[in-house]
């Protein structure tokens, strides 16, 4: 789910970029938030950090001893996206191995659906490997699957997530082309 | 979050924070970024250079996930699902996965069934009508 968050952050603006002029000030700050903002990918409460919407407040800046950078406080609205246990979500196939497949939902790319979580679909070995059970459909490369998140870790080290994601469900499986415009 | 174990959308246990926090459905995640994208296409010749990778990803996730493109149709959708006394997380469930039936909706979302709430298949469905109406004039 996208969640639309006000963070509070501190932005440290080296001495030497530090300028008269206030506008030009606002300018290194917002730059600097953008960056750092960018780097940190995500965090384990918020989830992946994707773009920052607006600049809310900018406190007063405390000069750093020593250094004589300048510390500004901040607080800005901003968008992420964080998978839920729990939670129903389209994703995309984008690996196929024997015993399941990995799917892609948002920036997440750590989204596995075990053979174990979709027990009527076989494996169908080949050039282009596939699942598919009775009904004739299909789960393979490129297709839009809607699951259920059963599980969700934080990777401290990647700063990323992994889920893991089940079809045993009402309404869950390959959803036909039609349906995405 | 109080123990992770206990979080489960399905019952809308998704810890205090994100209850209150403000959820958004792809499509309205699509115009923000597409907007945003745009200003960098003004200021640079290679845009997607100056984007994240998480950026990138989430924008083309948003733009193939996204149901309703038209801007005032977004504004709508937001609008109708918020007559009905959902949490945001539920709002946005909906106006993600645009469920067609009582039974997929309540599939699709749960906790809207649980507990007294006052949603019987009857709101349900006059919810599903008003929703595939603004597809239809989109």
């Amino acid at each position: 789910m996208f969640l639309k968050v006000q963070m509070p952050w501190n932005v440290i603006i080296p001495a030497e970029n530090l300028d008269a002029k206030g506008l030009m000030l606002q300018r290194s700050i917002i730059i600097r938030l953008l960056d750092d903002f960018a780097v940190k990918k995500a965090t384990k409460d918020f989830g992946y950090y994707i773009a920052v919407t607006k600049l809310e407040r900018i406190g007063e800046g405390k000069v750093r001893q020593h250094t004589g950078d300048v510390l500004f406080p901040v607080e800005f609205s901003g968008i992420t996206f964080k998978i839920f246990r729990g939670e129903i979500l389209e994703g995309v196939v984008h690996k196929v191995l024997k015993h399941g497949v990995f799917l892609r939902c948002g920036p997440v790319e750590n989204i596995y659906l075990s053979c174990l979580k979709m027990p009527d679909y076989r494996y169908v070995p080949g050039e282009n490997p596939y699942f598919w059970n009775d009904k004739m459909s299909k789960i393979g490369k490129d297709v839009v699957v809607r699951f259920i998140v059963i599980g969700t870790k934080w990777l401290e080290a990647e700063r990323e997530f992994q889920a893991l994601v089940s079809l045993e469900g009402d309404y869950l499986g390959p959803v036909s082309p039609p349906d995405i415009i | 979050m109080s123990g992770e174990e206990e979080e489960n959308a399905a019952e809308l246990k998704i810890g205090d924070e994100f209850l209150k926090a403000k959820c958004l459905m792809n499509c309205e995640v699509s115009l923000i970024l597409e907007h945003k994208y745009e200003q960098l296409q003004q200021m640079s010749e290679d845009p997607m250079n100056q984007v994240s990778q998480v950026f990138e990803k989430s924008l083309q996730y948003v733009k193939r996930f996204s149901r309703y493109k038209n801007p005032d149709a977004v504004r709508q959708v937001r609008e109708i699902l918020s007559r009905y006394q959902l949490a945001e997380f539920e709002l946005c469930v909906l106006g993600n996965l645009c469920p067609e039936t009582v039974e997929e909706a309540i599939a699709m979302v749960p906790s809207i069934k649980t507990k007294g709430r006052a949603h019987d298949d009857e709101a349900i469905e006059k919810m599903l009508n008003d929703l595939s109406m603004i597809k239809k004039f989109e």
